[in-house]
């Protein structure tokens, strides 16, 4: 009851200094919460619309024709299904007759029942006979119902435009557009040669089946077939393909938004570590009065959960309310019919977790007011809080760790975005000892003067504010890094997808060896010469040192950073067999094949592929290539620019060891050709018609849209990032300057005038924010290097204006808010140091 | 030295308005000590507030060397106070971020005296703390700081020297040291002092006794 009381009147009597801390907290949860929420939902309706992406129960597939053995299981699953039918999926080229235009695009030949779950809608219900078009055909291609189209070596009429594929996951990008017609009438096309990229699968109706029953069942092929190339898919994985990119997306402006969470948490530490030291008389007075040192932590503990509580309540009502604001512009982005309403139960997963971080920030406050002597505290002259010590913060670092990863959903980039934060911490807490200590040592003992008295005032102030200066230096730099980080990975990935010289116009694949002939002859007619024409050679990695290599992680949940390994673990390999390095390699380790005499065959990987196939120099490899045995020896490790978009491999094995091995060709046709690469499409899908084209312009311009609708989220996220900032720095600065109320208005008594204060406030201030932005700014470039480096292959780059523009805006931003936050100190007078005052 | 001529000061507005003086006119001599005495609420900070320059009064005049005070801007005013004026406060107001002898630089720099750093360490060995001299206020004892607050009042050698309760925050025996060593070196150095104090013992240290009642001299 009497704390009940006493929380009245605290909040009744401190309600500038309460409404503060609920402003930070609620600033510094929104963002994060506003993200999971939203991540949930889409993630939920993937979920509920798993067994309609897949469109059937249970699916087998394979990149090839199924074995022989494979087929009599098929059959054997037939007679124990409901239904079933067949699929393929081919990229080809298509060729509208009425304008000669062509276009890559997915083709899905099916059978009557297709799909078992789900619909494609289009103005009659799909029917396995005739050429179905998607709508993004009709849209960008102008194609109408009725139009006559050639694909393959068959010309088709339109039957229908698709207006709705329940099959195809989130709108963003993809390679091309889908068409469906009947799986008899594809394979009459031609397309289903050999070194094709198809995709063959069975589906199959199971009613009956649980969840249980079907994973027994992909326990059962695996048992009967350890070929990874034979695959399993449930409704599960396949809304986890498609969730994927989403998740990527959420996960780091999850991260982003931790950023800000942290920032706000700086801020509540920096509000109670001043509110504990301006009532530490009252609590010693509440002590002497019989209210231990426990009870009072209780007590305090008790009025955060209040003020917790209400933030969070704040929040439930935004976002319920919030959500039907919003709801349209994910719908349009995303692709994905969201639903009315919204499901707070990820906020009230998150706020456990929101509450931990909260209160163990304040952990090494409580400490030091438990270590306070508060008996004896009130007899002297100034009643100094009891310190804490650093280990104080660990369980919130560890809190902090653990939230990281599980926001990040990945103990790798959790750790990375942890490691990160801690690099902050380190190199601010580095530079301000450093910086203190190079002042001290600079500081004339003879004079104050420093250029001018205002400066070795402010000078001196910086040197001797301890481990106030780290916190007012780290909160800066912590949101500086992030602004920075943002700004200059958008610069790095512009740059990057920019289209540039060297970038190809087209990218060809599926080339027959016969047809390299006729393809060099029409590229010479249209004087567009051709490049990079490399061979792709179908194989399977057999054992690395003699030792199998096989499948491993088929089972395992995958996760970004594993998902690409597992792929390849689990799946035949693409290689090439080429003596010369592209334009986009680079060897990082090793020896070039040139420089190697010798008969034996040689190997050369990628660096990063090897590293998580835990393949080193020196190595033996043997590929299973269509049956025939080969081996090869690791030689070097090579590092590709994936974004250059010229035909690259993960494995080179040296010529001309794979002479005779079946094969397709890739090449380029570059970008200097550009204008010409309509005609080249055309007079190549005249004479070869299994060739494909991917325009990589168009591609680009994908991409580009994609990154421009992620970017937004991000900027949106920063801004609140630094918005939250920029309120801990109000308080901050506002905090620091009403600490020295006496200090100022003593200057004013010894003379210095209100101006010559303001100055050396302004001074003071002006250097911490100037070399803690910078720092900051400078961190936030290194961390977008590294990142570019690693999940892009990007090299080391610097956009100054990027770096100053944003630099000068905080500094000015920050001044001004220190001219604020001190107008009222300034006003400070002299009088009110003497003792009746 | 210095003219108080009808000086009043109130605080707060209509009907809440209280006359803190009420028209008070003395004068102090140079060289002379005097101590104001009163009961709380009887004006004696206000007072000092006023004769310091802290200030300004609702109506009145304080000459210091026949210059009133109050006609000068607030800048000059600044300037002014720290070329003549010297201050010792009860809970000694030390710059926290500045040495024991950068807290005696401060004042010198600010009234442009030559040789700052000479003179500082003159008097912080006057005060008996030149081994405490590049300490930092939360480093040394309360009588320390007042020591160090003392010798900043008198680096610039003021014409005048306010101490307002300069021992009220020390135990009776460092108070009784403190407050020796400012008589000593207001004598040595022939400062005017005007001290603020409840305790009637140490004004009668003083020459002359102001005691003041419900803003009037009594």
């Amino acid at each position: 009851m009497i704390f009940k009381f006493f929380t009245i009147k605290e909040f009744k009597k401190f309600w500038p200094f309460y409404g503060l801390v609920v402003f930070t907290v609620l600033l510094g949860t929104l963002g994060l919460s506003g993200i999971s929420l939203i991540s949930s939902k889409v993630q939920g309706e993937l979920n509920a619309r798993a067994k309609e992406l897949l469109t059937s129960d249970f699916a087998l597939n394979a990149r090839r024709n199924f074995t022989e053995e494979e087929l009599k299981f098929i059959e054997d699953l037939k007679e124990r299904s409901e239904a079933s039918y067949k699929v393929v999926d081919i990229y080809s080229m298509l060729t509208l007759e009425r304008t000669k235009d062509t276009r890559l695009v997915e083709v899905r030949g099916i059978e009557e029942g297709f799909p078992f779950h789900g619909s494609i809608q289009a103005s009659e219900p799909l029917t396995a006979t005739g050429l179905y078009i998607s709508e993004d055909l009709e849209r960008l291609w102008g194609v109408t119902k009725g139009d006559t189209v050639l694909l393959g070596e068959l010309s088709f009429q339109v039957k229908d435009i698709i207006r709705k594929d329940s099959s195809v996951g989130l709108r963003g990008f993809s390679l091309a557009p889908r068409i469906y017609l009947p799986l008899k009438d594809l394979e009459k096309t031609g397309l289903l040669k050999f070194g094709a990229t198809g995709s063959y699968a069975y589906h199959f109706l199971f009613p009956r089946y649980t969840k249980t029953h079907l994973e027994n069942l992909k326990k059962e092929v695996f048992r009967k077939f350890t070929d990874p190339a034979l695959r399993v898919s449930l409704p599960e994985n396949s809304s986890g393909q498609t969730a994927r990119a989403v998740n990527m997306l959420t996960n780091f402006m999850s991260l982003a938004a931790l950023i800000g969470l942290i920032l706000s948490l700086v801020g509540i530490f920096y509000l109670y570590q001043s509110h504990f030291a301006a009532r530490l008389k009252d609590y010693c007075l509440l002590y002497l009065h019989g209210l231990s040192k426990i009870k009072l932590i209780t007590w305090l503990i008790l009025q955060f959960t209040v003020l917790f509580t209400f933030v969070m309540i704040i929040q439930v009502s935004f976002f319920s309310t919030g959500y039907h604001w919003i709801r349209p512009l994910l719908e349009s982005n995303l692709g994905l019919d969201l639903g009315e309403s919204i499901s707070l139960d990820v906020l009230v997963f998150q706020i456990p977790f929101l509450y931990a971080l909260s209160v163990l920030i304040l952990v090494p406050l409580l400490l030091g007011l438990l270590r306070t002597p508060m008996g004896i505290s009130l007899k002297s002259s100034k009643i100094v809080m009891g310190q804490f010590r650093y280990y104080d913060f660990l369980p919130f670092i560890v809190c902090l760790w653990f939230f990281s990863w599980s926001l990040s959903g990945s103990l790798r980039i959790g750790n990375i975005f942890f490691g990160g934060l801690l690099l902050v911490f380190l190199v601010s807490s580095l530079i301000v000892k450093v910086w203190q200590w190079s002042i001290l040592k600079v500081l004339s003992p003879k004079h104050l003067r420093f250029f001018s008295l205002e400066l070795g005032v402010a000078l001196r102030q910086i040197a001797r504010s301890g481990h106030k200066l780290t916190f007012s230096f780290l909160s800066l730099c912590l949101g500086a890094t992030l602004i920075s980080l943002i700004l200059q990975l958008d610069i790095k990935v512009q740059s990057e997808f920019e289209l540039k010289e060297e970038k190809p116009a087209l990218f060809i694949f599926d080339i027959q060896e016969e047809q390299i002939e006729d393809l060099l002859k029409i590229a010479e007619d249209l004087k567009t010469p051709l490049e990079a024409v490399t061979p792709m050679i179908r194989a399977r990695l057999e054992t690395v040192n003699n030792r199998p290599f096989e499948r491993k992680k088929r089972d395992i949940k995958l996760r970004e950073e594993g998902d690409e390994e597992a792929r390849i673990r689990n799946n035949a390999l693409n290689l090439t067999s080429r003596d010369f390095l592209s334009p986009s390699e680079r060897i990082i380790k090793g020896k070039d094949f040139k420089e190697i005499n010798t008969d034996k065959a040689l190997v050369s990987l990628e660096s990063r592929w090897a590293q998580r196939m835990n393949i080193k120099i020196g190595d033996e490899l043997k590929f299973d290539i269509q049956g025939v045995e080969f081996e090869a020896t690791v030689v070097n490790l090579k590092e590709i620019k994936w974004t250059s978009f010229y035909p690259n491999f993960f494995v080179n094995v040296s010529p001309p060891h794979l002479e005779g091995a079946p094969r397709t060709y890739l090449a380029i046709l570059p970008q200097t050709y550009s204008e010409l690469k309509n005609d080249f499409q055309r007079a190549v899908l005249r004479k070869l018609p299994n060739i494909s084209f991917i325009d990589v312009e168009n591609l680009i311009e994908q991409i580009w849209r994609l990154f421009l609708k992620s970017k937004v989220a991000i900027e949106l996220i920063s801004i609140l990032s630094l918005f939250v900032g920029l309120v801990i720095l109000y308080g901050l600065c506002h905090d620091q300057v009403y600490r020295r109320y006496y200090d100022l208005a003593l200057f004013k008594g010894l003379g210095m005038t209100t101006g010559q204060v303001r100055k050396s406030l302004l001074l003071e201030f002006g250097l911490l924010f100037l070399i803690s932005i910078i720092t900051g700014l400078l961190l936030g470039w290194f961390m977008a290097q590294v990142i570019s480096q690693e999940a892009f292959k990007l090299s080391w780059s610097i956009s100054v204006e990027r770096l100053v523009i944003p630099g000068v805006i905080l500094i000015i931003l920050c001044l001004a808010t220190i001219v604020v936050s001190s107008y009222r100190a300034l006003k400070g007078q002299a009088r009110d140091l003497l003792s009746e005052n | 030295m210095m003219k108080v001529r009808n000086l009043k000061k109130s605080y707060g507005q209509g009907s809440e308005k209280v006359e803190i003086l009420k028209g008070l006119n003395f004068d102090i001599q140079e060289g002379e000590t005097v101590a104001l005495i009163g009961k709380s609420g009887s004006g004696k900070s206000t007072l000092l507030s006023l004769l310091s320059g802290l200030d300004r009064p609702d109506s009145g005049e304080v000459f210091l060397n026949e210059k009133n005070i109050f006609e000068m801007s607030d800048r000059e005013l600044a300037i002014f106070r720290s070329q003549n004026i010297g201050i010792v406060f009860q809970q000694f107001h030390l710059v926290s971020t500045l040495t024991a002898l950068e807290n005696i630089i401060l004042p010198l720099e600010l009234s442009g005296v030559a040789e700052p750093y000479e003179r500082a360490q003159e008097l912080i060995d006057a005060v008996g703390l030149s081994h405490r001299a590049h300490h930092l206020p939360s480093q040394l004892s309360g009588g320390e700081c007042q020591r160090v607050a003392i010798a900043r009042a008198l680096s610039i050698k003021p014409r005048i020297l306010f101490a307002d309760e300069p021992s009220g925050n020390l135990d009776e025996e460092t108070g009784e040291m403190v407050m020796n060593l400012l008589f000593e070196m207001v004598k040595d150095t022939r400062t005017t002092l005007v001290l603020v104090t409840h305790d009637l013992e140490l004004a009668q240290k003083c020459s002359r006794i102001i005691h003041l009642e419900h803003g009037s001299i009594g």
